[in-house]
């Protein structure tokens, strides 16, 4: 994508610009209130108190004809710049691109997004923003699947009573009047986190105008930790802002900054940086990990310790005295008793101190400010303030908590409370009861996505518009200032955050685009041109945040961390409970989003729900019979954990490489009022969480309670049995034999001339381009925007947990993992397995009806229409990427995904009609009901097919990209029939996962080029190909993994496990080769054969 | 009086009474009682036993079709299947069925080619059962592909999209072998049945069955021209089934042998499916004759010897079959491909390995007790032991299909499969379908040659003092 600079508007840009008829040409009031209410004929039958699917359909119905009929009406009515074409460039069916952004906590994730005739259909990442590479994080990837969610909240309600909008509306307008006689007493509200400047400045004006109001926010997974303890520390209102790209040594203390933390998607990129090597003499940097559960970041550490989450403030204190800081807080009675503990945490304040200024130590947002400012005050020693971590100005929040708010709300003080988003009847600390006390207010109103938990105990409910629905802004991490465009109309009528803080502040304008123009104006100056600019562009250039100058405080810092308590060290009776966001609900907003609850998590691969964690010691020492049989049937126990009286019960499962006496709780799933995707998923941790314990805490007791659980996972086997299937190596393992990936390689048969030649070099010749793919195992972290990316582009439907244990999810490009070494303190390593696009392809001789070919560009193609469902191109496949379409998933109803889906239309009715007579109306409806139907087909990208039942489908590298491409190049070529992408010059498109990769891990490109980033990767010395000796010849092949562990370690292992595992069954590789050698003929026969003809004797 | 009809032809000496061959036909039964026992089962009143098993089998072939139905309906995802397991119980089915299918060809053909007499008593009811069964088996190609309304697709058929059948794939090669030795197979044995047929014709009492039999026997007189003829083409369609025999089960073994999976691409796969085949298909023969002799009262043409000498190729079969077992441990260990190695001993000793010791005991072990001539002479201990024959067959394919699939090259694949009750009612519900029809032929058509079995007994000559119509009245 290009930088394009936008034409000048050619309209004026005062008066009418359209009108659609003469009462609207004449303005009259009437017309205006026309205008105002969006669905004059279906909205009467809105007040009776008609069922829910009724109104469903009125909506779905009218939404079909705004959508599809008169497409136009649906586009916001504001003037939105699209990205690299201009709007009176219209051409029907060819996409358009608009920036914006999607708003996060603290931050946002600047996007572009594309819209197929007025439906945004997939997201992508901003490149051009200063602070991103293109990418987004799955999150991102998937929220696009919220707008057409089927259950999101689509109606103003009072006390469970459907009103018109403008009921709402004149509320709000009277609620403002009544603040502003009384200055705001009583008035109170719970929001969000927010980046927002314009929310900032409503907020200002309405504090101004009612000073009474009481301002409260609260978030179940909060990261302002970071700022808060930055704050203490340097006594300003700071925000860290990592460089890992910058660190040599970085020390990660409970801090899952690949994963669970915020912007981890912007972590990724600067970490990886660090990992991206060429030659053996590059430098790689090394991650030092502490944690209490398996996360993202513990698995690409090169050392990893495993300690509870109490222990953690130890360890740092140990890591602080260790490298000598000037700061002497108290040693608490509680010290870290182990040994091997203390060594490795010497060892790494050694490699600390060796790389001063270039170091980094950070610390999760679960860790309490006491660890933050310790992590402060010994990065300030290591002299890494302002090097590796920079402190970015940012607005100092005078908020109060939810318990403050908990408590106004006992004491009778709040008369209005205004909720915009947050769900706190379902997350809320369990100790405030929140549902009684937010019903002690008078009257409540909130804005909220869904009508869940929350909605039951208000008085007004308001549907919240998507971000792609509404106008807002933002600041990304770096503070730069993005907008946030709408790219459709919200879908059924609902209002943003702005608007309703602006309606009661009875401000003039209301429109969240006035408001953020205004906003805008007040930073950027205002002027049509400029505001243009940002809107096409996506940032404001030169926005960023400047870094601060900043001076550690220890007196301050000291005085925080001497009044932390310490927690007791955990026993397998005194279990210490840890909460986590989920990777893929995350604090259970997406709870009812299919894809990310399809999401294997990257860890477990579990997917559909929320489990128990427990080391596999703790589980042994519990008594606890896990079994894994691996056929498919993975039942677990189902036990009771109980803590500070309160008690849940869910599904446990082993997490190797845990720390033990350990139970890791992932919050977001147990929801009771969620929509047809999230029903029944998981149990609710929010019931044990309460104000003091909300990230962990020791004094927990599980108990089995006799009965099992049926999990679904998408990987049932962990280890690599020995197989080079991942190719890795120490630093000074390749810096010996940089060839060491290939030495892996197992003997090929000795194909001296084929018995008749390839058919497809023939063709090859006739090919314009060779497309192929190379994906850097050192970079992939294992994040997964991959997968949600190609799921989004390529159309993927879900498939439900019922068929997730079948094995029959869809999923195009899957990450493979691989634990290896103990199950204490395992090694995982990640490889995104897809489609390898064989020369030599297996799948495609086996297919009876030609229905799987091979193009002359390279790929391996399928055509559906084609296709018999025969399923040997599968069998025959040795990766196993192909995806069977065993029902018809994408007309499955969302209602059936939970359970076996085994109801025949011969025999079965949905909305009251018979399904057969239903298919025979409308074959591509399916089975579904109206209402998701309508919503869910237009999230669909239109230039890939949606696949039918019984056709076998996989990863295409983007064909459609690629078509694409060629077709923009031919018409640029125009005579001069030059049509040949090129890299240089831009024109090779990006696949959607390659696009998605926050790593840079997956490259695409023209292997025929000699110069193409591809090509220099695949002739890159640790290039290798899973399953070398079939002769399959992938154009998808590998980088091999190089880690790097530091010798002086305590847990130093001279091999990775996996090649450990690998030499042991065949034999060391490296042994008798030195320098290029190449397939490694002659390895098994030299150390690997006697021991395998024992093994196979038996 | 045998002995006496050869030492006069002959004039040799006749051979010592322990080496004489028995009589294909014991009990020196004249040449009209033969026509009588046989047409018999055919012609007198429903035995109650027939309801007995026809009702069952047609409530299981209604089942089949039920099952049919819903597949689909709704599509195969109602099987166990799952990835990396894309093929199950209708492929395992598929290959079983037409295994059994070989045994009624090979009797008819091959060992006709060889001069086999004692094939006569057994070989009309074998072919049967080897098209019912080729029926069942080629139930299951059609049904599991995923869209079952483009299963015509397979065939070359010209279309205006130029887009012809991929010539490579095996499964290709399956659709004409099956079909081309279900022609054969229907033709050879319609072929067979001509003059039985103008029996049968000549025997009615009724208009109805006199018109019926009457067309189906082509107007069979059996004058010397006709029998000329019928002999002539019936040498012919014998040599063109005995390399069918050898091929289908071939072409079904390369589906396997053709693919890169270790445990299926594995050169010894033709020949081996070929005594499998017949190993099982003699297996069945046994499991249908041993009582229908009994409930038909044909013990006196399908005697002892006839069971012993089936049991004798079944024992021969199911030692290839066992030294094949044994091979494809060895080629694992010599090939050092780990790959392969690793999908053995995964086969005997993972988490199917109970599947693997069953086909082991059943196929391997169980024909060895045929060594034992009191075992080969006891029609009980032979019934039970044809069906664990057939048991271990079926898990043989099971082994096959399953076991290699399920765990391959990528451990991140690795998984279980089960079948589900609709995999487990259709395979069923081919039961139905195979004994309906096989209950039908045994009710309408003669299950035994008649000719055949008069030809090859010494009665059949004028003089003999029992041929001829001198007794037994008719032809």
């Amino acid at each position: 994508m290009s930088k394009t600079i936008p034409p000048s508007c050619p309209e004026p840009e005062t008066g009418q610009k359209y009108w659609r008829s003469l009462s609207h040409l004449a303005d009259t009031p009437e017309f205006r209130q026309w205008v105002e209410r969006e669905f004059p004929s279906g909205a009467s039958e809105l007040s009776d108190p008609v069922t829910r699917r009724h109104f469903v359909k009125i909506m779905s119905a009218s939404f079909l004809l705004a959508g599809f009929g008169l497409s136009g009406c649906r586009r916001p009515e504001e003037k939105i710049l699209p990205f690299g074409k201009a709007p009176e460039n219209y051409i029907h069916g060819a996409p358009q691109f608009f920036a914006t952004a999607m708003p996060t906590r603290g931050s946002a994730i600047p996007l572009v997004v594309k819209s197929n005739d007025g439906r945004p259909t997939k997201i992508e990442g901003n490149a051009l923003h200063p602070d991103s590479n293109g990418a987004s994080d799955h999150y991102a990837q998937a929220s696009i699947l919220n707008v057409y969610d089927p259950d999101r909240a689509m109606r103003f309600v009072r006390n469970g009573n459907i009103v018109k909008r403008e009921a709402a509306l004149d509320f709000l307008g009277e609620l403002s009047k009544k603040s502003q006689a009384d200055g705001g007493q009583g008035l109170c509200f719970l929001l969000e986190r927010s980046s927002s400047p314009s929310r900032a400045r409503l907020r200002k004006l309405i504090s101004d105008k009612f000073p009474k109001a009481r301002w409260f926010v609260y978030e179940p997974v909060d990261f302002d930790v970071h700022r808060q303890a930055a704050s203490v520390a340097f006594g300003k209102s700071a925000k860290p802002y990592f460089k890992f790209d910058e660190a040599k040594a970085i020390v990660s203390l409970d801090c899952d900054f690949i994963g669970g933390e915020e912007d981890a998607y912007l972590h990724i990129r600067r970490f990886t940086k660090g990992r991206k090597i060429e030659k053996p003499t590059d430098a790689v940097n090394r991650l030092y990990a502490v944690e209490a559960l398996f996360t993202l970041t513990g698995a690409n550490a090169d050392h990893r310790l495993r300690l509870p989450s109490s222990a953690v403030e130890l360890a740092v204190k140990l890591l602080g005295t260790k490298i000598s800081w000037q700061f002497a807080p108290e040693v608490g009675p509680r010290q870290l008793d182990d040994e091997k503990a203390s060594e490795w945490i010497s060892k790494c304040a050694e490699d600390l101190l060796k790389n001063r200024g270039r170091s980094l130590v950070i610390a999760g947002h679960r860790q309490p400010q006491s660890v933050h400012l310790m992590v402060h005050a010994i990065n300030a020693a290591l002299g890494n303030i302002g090097k590796t971590v920079v402190f970015l100005d940012a607005p100092e929040a005078k908020e109060e908590t939810i318990a403050d708010l908990a408590q106004a709300l006992n004491s009778g003080q709040v008369e209005t409370l205004v909720m915009l988003g947050g769900n706190p009847v379902y997350n809320a600390p369990a100790d405030l009861s929140w549902a009684r006390a937010q019903r002690k207010a008078k009257t409540i109103v909130r804005l909220g996505y869904y009508e869940d938990e929350t909605a039951e105990f208000c008085d007004w409910h308001l549907p919240l518009a998507h971000y792609l629905e509404s106008w807002g802004d933002a600041r990304t991490a770096d503070g730069t200032l993005v907008p946030v465009q709408p790219l459709i109309e919200p879908l059924f009528g609902g209002i943003s955050e702005l608007e309703v803080l602006a309606r009661i502040g009875g401000l003039e304008k209301v429109k969240p685009y006035d408001i953020v123009r205004e906003t805008y104006g007040g930073i950027a100056g205002d002027g049509e041109d400029n505001w243009k600019r940002f809107l096409h562009d996506g940032f404001l250039p030169g926005s960023a945040a400047k870094p601060v100058e900043v001076q550690f405080n220890a007196n301050a810092a000291a005085t925080v961390i001497g009044a932390a308590k310490p927690v007791a060290a955990s026993t397998k009776d005194t279990l210490e409970v840890v909460f986590h966001r989920n990777y893929k609900v995350d604090d259970g907003r997406y709870n009812n989003n299919g894809w990310l609850q399809e999401l294997p998590d990257p860890i477990t691969k579990l997917v559909w729900e929320n489990v128990i964690l427990l080391s596999p010691k703790t589980a042994k020492d519990l008594r606890l019979d896990v079994r894994n049989n691996e056929n498919n049937k993975l039942y677990v126990p189902l036990v009771r954990i109980e803590f500070d009286g309160r008690e849940i019960v869910g599904p446990v499962w082993v997490q190797p490489g845990q720390a033990d006496n350990v139970v890791g709780l992932a919050l977001g799933y147990g929801r009771e009022k969620t929509g047809r995707v999230g029903r029944g998923s998981g149990y609710d941790a929010y019931r044990l969480r309460t104000t003091k314990a909300l990230h962990f805490a020791g004094g927990a007791k599980l108990t089995p309670t006799g009965q099992t659980h049926q999990l679904a996972t998408t990987q049932d086997h962990g280890a690599m049995e020995g197989r080079p299937i991942i190719r890795e190596a120490n630093l000074e393992q390749f810096q010996k034999n940089p060839r060491f990936a290939r030495a892996m390689d197992l003997e090929k048969p000795p194909v001296v001339s084929p018995l008749y030649s390839n058919p497809l070099d023939k063709l090859k010749e006739k090919g314009l381009h060779q497309w192929g793919m190379s994906i850097d195992l050192n970079s992939c972290v294992g994040c997964s925007a991959c997968m949600l990316a190609c799921q989004s582009e390529n159309n993927v439907p879900i498939v439900g947990k019922d068929q997730v244990t079948r094995n029959r999810e869809m999923h195009w490009i899957r990450i493979d993992r691989y634990f290896t070494g103990s199950p204490e303190d395992p090694q995982m390593i990640t490889q995104p397995m897809l489609c390898q696009h064989c020369e030599a392809a297996p799948c495609e001789n086996v297919c009876p009806v030609n229905a799987t070919s091979h193009d002359e560009e390279g790929l391996n193609v399928m055509t559906y229409n084609r296709c018999v469902g025969t399923r040997y191109c599968s069998n025959n496949c040795p990766y196993k990427v192909r995806r069977f379409n065993f029902f018809d998933y994408n007309k499955l109803p969302l209602d059936k995904l939970v359970g076996p889906v085994y109801n025949t239309p011969l025999a079965h009715a949905t909305d009251g009609e018979w399904d057969l007579v239903r298919w025979f109306k409308n074959p591509d409806q399916g089975f579904r009901p109206a209402d998701e139907w309508e919503l869910l087909k237009l999230v669909k990208n239109p230039d890939v097919t949606v696949r039918m039942r019984g056709v076998m489908e996989k990863c295409s590298l983007c064909l459609q990209r690629i078509e694409q491409a060629k077709i923009a190049q031919k018409v640029k070529a125009g005579p001069s029939g030059d049509i040949k992408l090129k890299e240089s010059e831009g024109t090779v498109p990006q696949t959607a996962c390659q696009q998605a990769c926050p790593a840079e891990a997956i490259v695409f490109g023209d292997v025929s080029d000699a110069e193409s980033r591809v090509s220099k990767l695949k002739a890159l010395e640790r290039d290798y190909t899973v399953l070398d000796f079939l002769l399959t010849k992938p154009r998808t092949t590998y980088l091999a993994r190089v880690r790097n562990p530091n010798p002086a370690m305590p847990d130093y292992q001279e091999w990775p496990l996996s090649t450990k595992e690998f030499t042991e069954q065949n034999g060391n590789p490296f042994e008798h080769h030195e320098g290029g050698h190449g397939a490694g003929h002659d390895e098994p026969h030299a150390s690997g054969k006697p021991e395998s003809a024992g093994k196979g004797a038996d | 009086m045998a002995e006496a009809v050869i030492a006069s032809s002959l004039k040799l000496q006749p051979p010592p009474p322990e080496l004489a061959r028995q009589p294909l036909v014991s009990n020196q039964r004249p040449i009209g009682w033969i026509s009588d026992a046989v047409a018999g089962v055919a012609e007198g009143k429903t035995p109650k036993w027939w309801w007995y098993a026809f009702i069952p089998s047609v409530l299981m072939l209604t089942m089949l079709g039920a099952m049919i139905l819903y597949l689909m309906s709704k599509g195969v995802g109602i099987w166990g299947l799952g990835q990396p397991i894309m093929w199950g119980w209708a492929i395992i089915n598929f290959v079983w069925w037409i295994g059994i299918g070989h045994a009624g060809t090979l009797i008819s053909a091959i060992l006709f080619l060889l001069r086999q007499r004692w094939r006569t008593a057994v070989n009309r009811a074998a072919e049967a059962m080897t098209i019912f069964a080729v029926m069942c088996a080629g139930i299951f190609p059609l049904i599991h592909i995923g869209r079952i309304w483009f299963g015509w697709w397979l065939l070359p058929l010209p279309n205006a999209n130029s887009i012809w059948p991929q010539f490579r794939s095996p499964l290709m090669w399956d659709v004409f072998a099956v079909s081309t030795y279900f022609t054969v197979s229907v033709l050879f044995w319609y072929m067979g049945l001509i003059p039985d047929l103008a029996v049968m014709r000549d025997r009615a009492r009724t208009k109805l069955r006199k018109c019926a039999y009457g067309l189906f026997a082509l107007g069979w007189t059996g004058s010397n021209r006709h029998w000329s003829n019928y002999e002539r083409a019936y040498l012919i369609l014998a040599g063109l089934s005995t390399p069918l025999v050898l091929s289908v089960h071939s072409i079904v073994s390369l589906d396997f042998s053709v693919s890169q999976l270790p445990g299926w691409h594995t050169t010894i796969f033709p020949p081996y499916f070929v005594a499998g085949a017949i190993f099982s298909g003699f297996g069945m023969v046994l499991t249908l004759l041993i009582p229908l002799r009994k409930v038909c009262k044909l013990e006196d043409v399908i005697t002892v010897r006839h069971v012993e000498l089936m049991c004798k190729v079944t024992l021969a079969t199911g030692s290839i079959v066992g030294y094949a077992y044994a091979m494809e441990f060895f080629i694992a260990w010599y090939s050092g491909n780990p790959y392969e190695r690793f999908t053995f001993i995964n086969r005997a000793f993972g988490p199917y390995g109970w599947a693997y010791w069953i086909m082991i005991s059943c196929n391997v072990l169980t024909p060895q007790f045929f060594w034992f001539k009191r075992i080969r002479t006891n029609m009980l201990i032979v019934f039970i032991l044809s069906i664990f024959v057939n048991i271990g067959m079926w898990f043989e394919r099971f082994v096959i299909v399953v076991t290699s699939l399920h765990r391959e090259f990528l451990p991140s694949n690795w998984s279980y499969y089960s079948p589900t009750w609709v995999d487990v009612c259709t395979y069923l519900g081919t039961f139905g379908l195979f004994f309906t029809f096989f209950l039908l032929f045994i009710r309408f058509v003669p299950l035994i040659a008649i000719a055949e079995v008069k030809a090859v007994t010494p009665q059949a000559d004028p003089h003999h003092p029992l041929g001829g119509a001198k007794e037994g009245g008719h032809p």
